[in-house]
């Protein structure tokens, strides 16, 4: 084999000469065979099977039409059904086209047509400029192959960085507010599991649900800006120490407001969580009193996910309460009020979520 | 291929120097496949298919031939066989068997021609 065959590096380098005339072969092989393997076959039908038991391996074909078992346009329509003409370029060798062979044996995808007796010059030219757009289509579809997973990887990682940047800033809060652990993912779980699973969250799409949940996660971010002995307090706060406390809602809204790429990255809901997850149904919430649909459904969903957990689990300023009690306090209005329809969609789901809070309640 | 057979040949009506660019100029292989030429099975077939009246047979040994011919640069046969072919196709069996008469000579004469080669290969 000529080690300067283009071929050669692909794997690719085998020519299969189709023709029942051991003069044609003769002929084309010599041609042929300073730049490639070649294969021979002395029919229609064993050119088939050599072609079809290993595709992969041929370079191109040069195909006889005459042929005794099976003629070359018979093989030609094989090839074509099962879709190999286009990634392996057939030539017809004929002595005589007819116009009729011809149209057919082009729509059936055939590269060439070669007339016979052959001029070796003229067949090599013209099979080997074939043979080489076929190659280079193969080098560049691999290459944008390999460049559209790379891009995909890539995307993922940095949702991936996303995410578990979303997450360090989650905990470092929740680390300051000596809090159980935990809040701001029990958060994500129960908020995605409102939009998800009940009909709260019908007319979002999938993607939203996720974005949603993810930027639940940063709904207390605010509170960065809360003094230590304001936010640790054990006990109730004064009314001035409350004021404060209020304003980690503006003060949230207004940092995730100054990274623009949060809304780009998927965090779009993460500001108006931040400000509006102390918002009431009734009107009588913080910071702008908003009312009733004027609270959109994400900042809905993670108000109830907020207290729901603040009162299952232990705080600074108070024990877990159980269960039972949780829900009577939600159901009684004693934690905030809340969309009616959301309170239905929340009590048939509670059971399961409960499950999360089972070892917590009984420690 | 010395200039004395080179000239034998040509005067049995082969063009040497077509059918040896044809070969990439490999004298040898174009003797090897002349060599094969006076066996080929298909000018037997085609006196008995025409003998028989099987035109199917006939038309398909003729055709091999004359493929045969124009790789060899074998003009004169070459055209005898390409105006038999189109007896055949034309239904006209009489024309094509007709046409034996000068193709048996010009297969003889080339058939000595490369037999006469024997000897120096």
């Amino acid at each position: 084999m000529d080690l300067e065959s283009p071929t050669a590096a692909e794997g690719r380098e085998t020519l299969l000469i189709v023709d029942d005339d051991e003069i044609n072969r003769a002929i084309l092989e010599n041609v042929f065979s300073p730049s490639y393997d070649i294969l021979e076959a002395g029919d229609g039908l064993e050119g088939l099977r050599a072609i079809m038991s290993a595709p992969e391996r041929l370079c191109a074909v040069l195909l006889d039409v005459v042929m005794p078992e099976l003629d070359g346009l018979s093989v030609l329509r094989r090839l074509h059904e099962s879709g190999l003409t286009l990634t392996l370029p057939v030539f017809l060798i004929t002595a005589e086209a007819s116009d009729s062979v011809l149209r057919e044996a082009y729509g059936l995808g055939v590269m060439d047509v070669i007339s016979k007796p052959v001029v070796p010059y003229v067949v090599r030219r013209r099979v080997q400029s074939v043979i080489e757009l076929f190659q280079a289509r193969r080098r560049l579809s691999s290459t944008v192959e390999s460049q559209h997973a790379r891009l995909l990887e890539q995307a993922r990682q940095i949702i991936e960085l996303n995410v578990g940047m979303v997450e360090a800033l989650a905990a470092a809060i929740e680390f300051r507010s000596e809090e159980s652990g935990g809040h701001v993912r029990r958060i994500h779980d129960i908020t995605r599991f409102l939009l998800e699973r009940t009909p709260f969250g019908s007319g979002l799409t999938p993607e939203a649900i996720e974005e949603i949940s993810l930027a639940s996660m940063l709904h207390d971010v605010g509170k960065i800006a809360v003094p230590d002995a304001i936010l640790n307090k054990p006990g109730r706060l004064t009314p001035e120490e409350f004021a404060v406390m209020k304003t980690h809602t503006v003060q949230g809204a207004a940092l995730l407001a100054r990274i623009p790429q949060l809304r780009r990255g998927g965090l779009r809901y993460a500001e108006d969580i931040a400000r509006h997850h102390h918002e009431r149904w009734d009107g009588r919430g913080y910071p702008d009193g908003l009312r009733g649909d004027e609270i959109s459904v994400w900042a809905q969903a993670v108000s109830l996910a907020d207290v729901y957990d603040a009162l299952s689990c232990k705080r600074v300023y108070k024990d877990a309460f159980p269960r039972e009690r949780v829900l009577e306090m939600i159901k009684n209005g004693e934690c905030g009020a809340f969309n009616p329809r959301l309170l239905e969609c929340f009590f048939s789901a509670e059971e399961e979520l409960s499950h999360m809070y089972k070892k917590e309640v009984m420690a | 291929m010395n200039a004395e057979r080179r000239t034998r040949l040509e005067e049995a009506g082969i063009d040497v120097g077509e059918a040896l660019e044809r070969m990439l100029g490999s004298e040898a292989l174009l003797e090897r496949l002349l060599g094969k030429f006076p066996a080929d099975p298909n000018f037997a077939a085609l006196g008995e298919a025409l003998a028989e009246g099987d035109a199917q047979r006939a038309v398909a040994a003729a055709h091999t031939l004359k493929g045969v011919c124009a790789n060899l640069s074998m003009t004169g046969l070459h055209s005898l066989f390409t105006r038999q072919v189109e007896a055949l196709r034309g239904g006209d069996m009489s024309a094509a068997a007709q046409l034996m008469e000068q193709i048996a000579p010009a297969m003889a004469a080339v058939t000595a021609a490369i037999g006469d080669g024997d000897g120096e290969r």
